[in-house]
């Protein structure tokens, strides 16, 4: 099968008059019919819609020139880009929440988003149909009577558009609103803005934490954000003599016969090379030892906390609250735990690695991981960044590993910042 | 700045429909709109020019 390219003009007046009338028009019809006034995202994606219907009458007027097909191909991906970059705004919310109308269940703006895919992949598919080579003529060429309508059609709803745009935005420089009023043909509701224009610009904006550094923290608590605070005087000193391979990240105590290290009891640490190790109660002995592969599956960044779930279950836990939950185990199977370990002694089995979702804490690295037995619940606690300057304790339930509560940590009695300016998200 | 380039567009299918020799014109309107349509979509996303969503 294939297309002459007379047949083409007329499949692309077709295709013009049907971007026209229904997402074009459709939005001008919420416009006026509900009131609905565009956000600045969605004026820049029905223009969108109205350039490639322009195009498809290029091609209708002067026949299938590359720089047209060129151009519809711009069009396409860059409105594409821009109904992702648009709907990611809302996507992730609750169910049923958006912005504005939805229609048949999905928001105006996710529709744009199925417009430019389909534009795509008509464009692809009447390309592949073309008999001979992309050239079009010098000459232009009788539209025809679709094209004709078409053309007026074009300039009709420009027209409108144009006329929609300036009362909802306003003649330059004003431009579009994140949050515009319904229409009214009444002055005196016509909102002009330039917010839209302050601002700093960004590559990845609000999304661009710093990984937490502890080399660049302050040890001294006299330095802290808390005035007058009591010293606790150090009961003794443990020295971790077993060879565990870098820095020490988490740390963690199960006590299996009362009293503190040096008992009976086990230790459970991790290290900056994803490594967790479990030691004997004298902190001299590795009992087990895996390095987690961080790249497997949930990606884990910095090792950060470690706790005991139980006498054999093991959680840790990595900067980006991603966590793995192990088990010593003398019958580890070898061959399905190489998947999970970069290095293994053969006594661990990986039961679990997942993350762990937080609404206060979101965007936010954690420094550790502990585990409340009486509740049955686990603890993280926040890294304070450049975005966010807060303390945020997240704990989630040990049966589903869902967020049971959240709290921002404020000082209680007796507690006092040492100035107006300090914050305990300096923590 | 959007009824401008709602204008821009006006004014290109006006030729395309009714001038149709002043292809270059016409041609050259459809740039200056979509690059327009362009600035005017970084500028409402200033907080970032990606998704909001983790890379």
């Amino acid at each position: 099968m294939s297309v002459s390219e007379g047949r083409l003009r007329t499949l692309m007046a077709a295709l013009a008059v049907v971007l026209l009338v229904v997402p074009v028009g459709g939005a001008l019809w919420l416009g006026v019919a509900e009131g609905e006034s565009p956000c600045i995202l969605c004026w820049a994606q029905r223009t969108s819609m109205l350039l490639i219907a322009l195009v498809a009458l290029f091609v209708v007027r002067y026949g299938p020139r590359p720089r047209y097909v060129g151009m519809l191909v711009l069009l396409g991906a860059w409105g594409t880009f821009m109904a992702i970059r648009h709907s990611s705004l809302h996507v992730a919310r609750d169910v049923g929440q958006g912005f504005a109308l939805s229609i048949m269940g999905a928001h105006t703006y996710t529709w744009a988003w199925v417009v430019h895919w389909i534009v795509l992949m008509a464009g692809g598919a009447l390309l592949l149909l073309v008999k001979g080579p992309l050239a079009g003529g010098e000459v232009k060429k009788d539209p025809g009577g679709l094209g004709r309508f078409a053309m007026g059609l074009l300039v009709v709803l420009t027209a409108a558009n144009a006329l929609q745009a300036f009362i909802s935005t306003g003649p330059p420089p004003y431009i579009g609103q994140a949050d515009p009023v319904r229409l009214s043909l009444d002055p005196a509701r016509w909102v002009w803005s330039t917010g839209e224009l302050d601002g700093a610009l960004s590559w990845r904006g609000s999304w661009s934490i710093p990984e937490p550094d502890a080399s660049a923290v302050n040890p001294d608590p006299a330095d802290g954000p808390l005035a007058a605070l009591v010293t606790l005087a150090p009961i003794r000193w443990e020295s971790v003599t077993s060879e565990v391979e870098g820095a020490l990240t988490g740390f963690a105590w199960v006590d299996a016969m009362g009293g503190g290290a040096g008992s009976n009891g086990r230790a459970l640490v991790t290290t900056d090379h994803h490594g967790v190790y479990v030691l004997d109660g004298s902190l001299s002995q590795v009992l087990h030892h895996v390095a987690l592969d961080p790249a497997f599956s949930v990606h884990l960044t910095e090792l950060a906390g470690a706790a005991f779930l139980g006498p054999d279950t093991l959680a840790v836990t990595s900067t980006n609250k991603s966590y793995v939950l192990l088990r010593p185990d003398p019958d580890a199977d070898a061959g399905l735990e190489w998947r999970h370990f970069l290095e293994s002694d053969g006594t661990v089995s990986e039961l679990r690695r997942s993350r762990f979702s937080t609404v206060r804490a979101r965007m936010m690295y954690v420094s550790s991981l502990a585990y409340d037995a009486a509740a049955r619940e686990l603890i993280t606690v926040t890294v304070p960044s450049p975005q966010h300057q807060q303390l945020v304790v997240s704990r989630f339930d040990r049966t589903d590993f869902v967020l049971s509560s959240e709290f921002e940590v404020r000082p209680g009695p007796g507690l006092a910042l040492a100035g107006p300016e300090r914050s305990l998200g300096e923590y | 700045m959007e009824a401008l380039t709602f204008l821009i567009i006006l004014g290109a299918g006006w030729l395309l429909w009714r001038r149709p020799e002043r292809e270059a014109w016409a041609y050259g309107l459809l740039i200056v709109a979509f690059v327009l349509m362009v600035l005017l979509f970084l500028v409402g996303t200033h907080t970032s020019f990606v998704p909001r969503v983790n890379l």
